[in-house]
């Protein structure tokens, strides 16, 4: 892919999330917002005069609201600046942190920043995703994001007893996560010794995808803003530098009926990854990387794509998992935060992988901090029919 | 999905599709009591954000000109305001809360700063005119919606200053005793009218400091009539180039003048015989002498007049204005042979002493008319018993009124009007309302003075009443 060495480093200098959760009836929409632009200016000790630009992100009509980003700035703070609306789906949050990487990195602007937020209690997330299919082809067999191709996949490689256990697996590890994390929407305290009467009981939601396995819907809003290197180590303590993001898009339908092994579905995870360890030398992604904030939507596409993501062979994503290397301790732990398992308010849950990655970076992301030194991070959004957005931080300007 | 085939189209499938998109409102706390309080209470509150002055309605939690928090910042508006906009609804859908034809109004309600929109009922839609007084019907039953006010119907309109009027006796001079006397006793005949002058530009208000500054001839038209409307008796205006330069130029100040009284025919135009800086005596009155005006101001004292930052004392502008006693008494003359009523600018005690001194020679008719200027960097700041000193040192047939500068404006014209003198406000004077926000115009100032009359009893004075007070000549 066409790529150019950045015009100037970028920084991630404030973070604010809100609580997320199912019920916020107190707040209506730019209040939500207005809770994560406060706690970011504060966590960067700036107003908002010093933000040049305000970058703001949702799903397209999931609070059926057009054009939200206008009515918004009740919460945002833009009144008066330049403002973008992005809204690519899924990616959004990544997307977010994309563009303000870019738009700092241009000279544009030297801080910016960026929202992202969803008030799913409010709209009907069907109604709107319902649309973003071919109409005539595949409207009818396609149900919002809900597949089970994934672990008809893994199922039929691993077979269903070791599939069951390790999508289960991943999934008590995210609720462990989500205990330790404050902000996290649903920890309900699962245990290891749960997972057989979990894949007996929990309801079936397509093929051997489970109510329990798929992720939340939540209420959320996230905030971070950029800044130019300058800026960056005049103003923080512990900037955390992007080095490099990676967008891979891809036509595709959810069609599982017509599912065909020659053409396999899920590519542009591993696709972007590739190309985003090649340009920037990474040869041991898995050895680099101390910590991965994955867009995960259900446990058996997480399992699924963590072989994706680090190019491993065989088996050795699921032992990852089965080997609980993937927890808090471990190897490689993925998503300390709970994941979007554990949180899901849609148009924020890409971001917030990128501010829960820079969290562990600055090495104060609370209770669930992993305890090891945190040089490098990685970071995924997924969305769409399928598509990629990577985001690589560092703790040094030293690449 | 049904199929569509349009003619020469049958190769070309069309799907027809509906999506049902159901959604929930959350008000958040902030939306819920405002509704909560109409529900309950029929009351309509709105929010008031301390950094900017501006009162939100429907409320919000954040001013999103300042980002200032404002969620417990609650204040409660009127029941009635004003249809700032409107449109006809004439079509019949499921989502809209009446049967077409109905009319959408956006409503300014007093005390608020921003319209919120509603229906509008109970007059004819050809009957809706912008700047019409609604006031709001409360539901019989809830809805816990917006809808807990059913509708907006046409208010009373309120009695204007001028059907006030209208209404009641008019002044004559008969009806006053030995006023002078009274006064000192601070025992005004408060039934005596109260005549508003509203300066409209002076010489140093620019644009920058309040965009509501006329500068054209028809500005000036606009706003004077204006503030006639609002209670203003007579208007001071310094006419001034397109680009707001204070100018001597003749033909401007007669298009100036001339267009106020096309503008509104009635009302007393006061022009200036200090019209800005570098400028010559025989320019200063020449332009009187040649238009004529009602009245002219008449300036009594050589003082520094300069531009002073008031917390700092660091001087931006140094200015003497030079008033002699020659020209005290060559325009003085001027003044009172061509007609033109003299108001006679006294910024210290001193000034008026000048008058009364120079005035020894017979120049000015009676009832002389004194106008107390406080706060000009260079004159004296307000103080009550400095007014009431220079009030005591009148002639005994002569009127006073009283302008401020700044924030000496609404205390000097309270006192005045209290003591049985008059009111001058304006744009020249003062850039802002009582609350510190900007005025939309001289004329929120007059209506400021009308509340003040209003408060002690005192009738506003009309133009033909004004004329007699301060023995002007007939129009």
């Amino acid at each position: 892919m066409a790529h150019q060495k950045k015009n100037r480093n970028v920084g991630i200098i404030g973070i604010g999330q809100t609580k997320h959760s199912s019920h916020r009836e107190d707040v209506n929409q730019p209040e939500l917002i207005h809770e994560a632009v406060s706690l970011a200016l504060k966590d960067a000790d700036l107003t908002m005069k010093e933000i040049n630009c305000v970058v703001h992100g949702n799903m397209e009509l999931f609070e059926m609201v057009h054009s939200p980003d206008l009515w918004h700035v009740l919460g945002t703070g833009a009144y008066g600046k330049d403002s973008i609306r992005i809204t690519t789906g899924g990616t959004v949050g990544a997307t977010l942190s994309c563009a303000s990487d870019n738009l700092v990195a241009s000279g544009m602007y030297d801080i910016v920043m960026a929202i992202g937020f969803e008030k799913l209690q409010e709209g009907h997330t069907t109604g709107g995703i319902t649309n973003m299919a071919d109409p005539l082809w595949f409207r009818k067999i396609q149900a919002g994001a809900l597949t089970g191709s994934s672990a008809y996949d893994v199922e039929r490689e691993f077979g269903l007893e070791r599939a069951n256990r390790a999508s289960l697996t991943y999934r008590i590890i995210m609720d462990k996560h989500a205990g330790l994390n404050p902000n996290a929407h649903r920890a309900f305290g699962l245990d290891f010794n749960q997972i057989d009467d979990l894949i007996r009981t929990s309801p079936k939601l397509v093929g051997e995808l489970k109510l329990i396995e798929m992720c939340s819907q939540s209420d959320g809003a996230c905030c971070v803003i950029f800044a130019c290197e300058k800026k960056a180590k005049e103003l923080a303590k512990t900037p955390v530098w992007i080095r490099d993001h990676i967008t891979a898009h891809k036509e595709e339908t959810f069609n599982i009926f017509g599912y065909n092994r020659a053409f396999p579905v899920m590519k542009t995870h591993k696709f972007a990854a590739k190309q985003l360890f090649e340009r920037n030398g990474i040869k041991d992604p898995l050895n680099y990387f101390d910590v991965f904030e994955m867009y995960d939507p259900a446990s058996w596409w997480a399992i699924d794509w963590i072989r994706d993501f680090f190019a491993l062979k065989g088996d050795e994503h699921l032992k990852l998992v089965e080997n609980k290397e993937i927890m808090i301790g471990g190897k490689m732990p993925i998503n300390p935060s709970g994941g979007v398992i554990g949180s899901n308010p849609i148009g924020a849950t890409a971001l917030i992988r990128v501010a829960e990655a820079a969290l562990q970076v600055r090495g104060n992301a609370g209770p669930h901090q992993i305890p090891t030194p945190v040089n490098h991070a990685l970071a995924s959004g997924f969305g769409g029919t399928m598509w990629t957005v990577m985001t690589m931080l560092e703790k040094d300007l030293n690449w | 999905m049904t199929k569509i085939q349009m003619n020469g189209y049958e190769d070309s499938y069309v799907i027809e599709g509906k999506m049902a998109l159901p959604y929930t409102y959350f008000a958040g706390r902030v939306g819920s009591k405002f509704i909560t309080t109409i529900r309950d209470q029929k009351k309509i509150m709105g929010v008031k954000c301390p950094a900017c002055n501006m009162v939100y309605l429907p409320p919000r939690q954040v001013c999103d000109k300042d980002f200032t928090d404002i969620r417990d910042k609650w204040v409660e508006v009127s029941n009635t305001g004003t249809v700032v906009n409107f449109t006809v609804v004439r079509y019949d859908d499921k989502h809209l809360p009446r049967k077409a034809p109905f009319v959408l109004a956006l409503i300014k309600l007093d005390g608020a700063d921003t319209p919120f929109m509603h229906i509008l009922e109970e007059c004819t839609i050809e009957n809706v005119k912008i700047g019409m007084n609604v006031e709001a019907v409360f539901a019989k039953e809830t809805t816990n919606t917006i809808l807990d006010i059913d509708h907006f119907k046409p208010a009373a309109e309120r009695l204007s200053v001028h059907e006030i009027n209208a209404a009641r006796k008019q002044w004559v001079p008969a009806d006053e005793p030995d006023t002078q006397e009274k006064r000192r006793g601070g025992r005004p005949d408060m039934s005596k009218p109260v005549i508003i002058t509203a300066a409209l530009t002076g010489a140093a208000t620019m644009r920058n400091q309040n965009p509501s500054v006329p500068y054209k001839p028809e500005e000036f038209a606009e706003e004077a009539y204006k503030c006639w409307k609002a209670g203003a008796a007579m208007v001071h205006a310094h006419a001034r180039e397109d680009g707001g330069m204070t100018t001597h130029d003749h033909g401007r100040i007669k298009a100036t003048f001339d267009a106020i009284k096309d503008r509104c025919p009635d009302l007393i135009v006061n022009l200036s015989s200090a019209v800005g800086m570098g400028v010559t005596p025989e320019q200063r009155i020449s332009q009187i002498v040649a238009i004529k005006p009602d009245m002219a101001s008449l300036n009594t004292n050589t003082m520094n007049f300069g531009i002073v930052e008031r917390k700092t004392g660091k001087i931006f502008i140094d200015y003497v204005f030079e008033n002699t006693f020659t020209m005290l008494q060559d325009f003085g003359k001027a003044m009172e042979e061509n007609g033109v009523k003299p108001e006679i600018e006294c910024y210290d005690i001193g000034g008026l002493d000048n008058t009364l001194l120079i005035g020894k020679q017979g120049i000015f008719s009676d009832p002389m008319n004194f106008n107390f200027v406080w706060g000009v960097a260079g004159g004296q700041a307000f103080r009550s018993e400095a007014f009431i000193a220079m009030m005591n040192a009148l002639p005994a047939k002569a009127n006073f009124t009283t302008c401020g500068v700044g924030t000496d404006q609404y205390p000097c014209i309270m006192q005045s009007c209290i003591l049985g003198g008059h009111m001058r406000v304006g744009l020249e004077d003062n850039t802002r309302m009582p609350n510190g926000a900007l005025a939309k115009g001289s004329y929120e100032q007059v209506e400021v003075a009308v509340s003040i009359a209003n408060a002690l009893g005192r009738p506003v004075a009309t133009t033909a009443e004004a004329r007699l007070i301060m023995g002007l000549r007939k129009r």
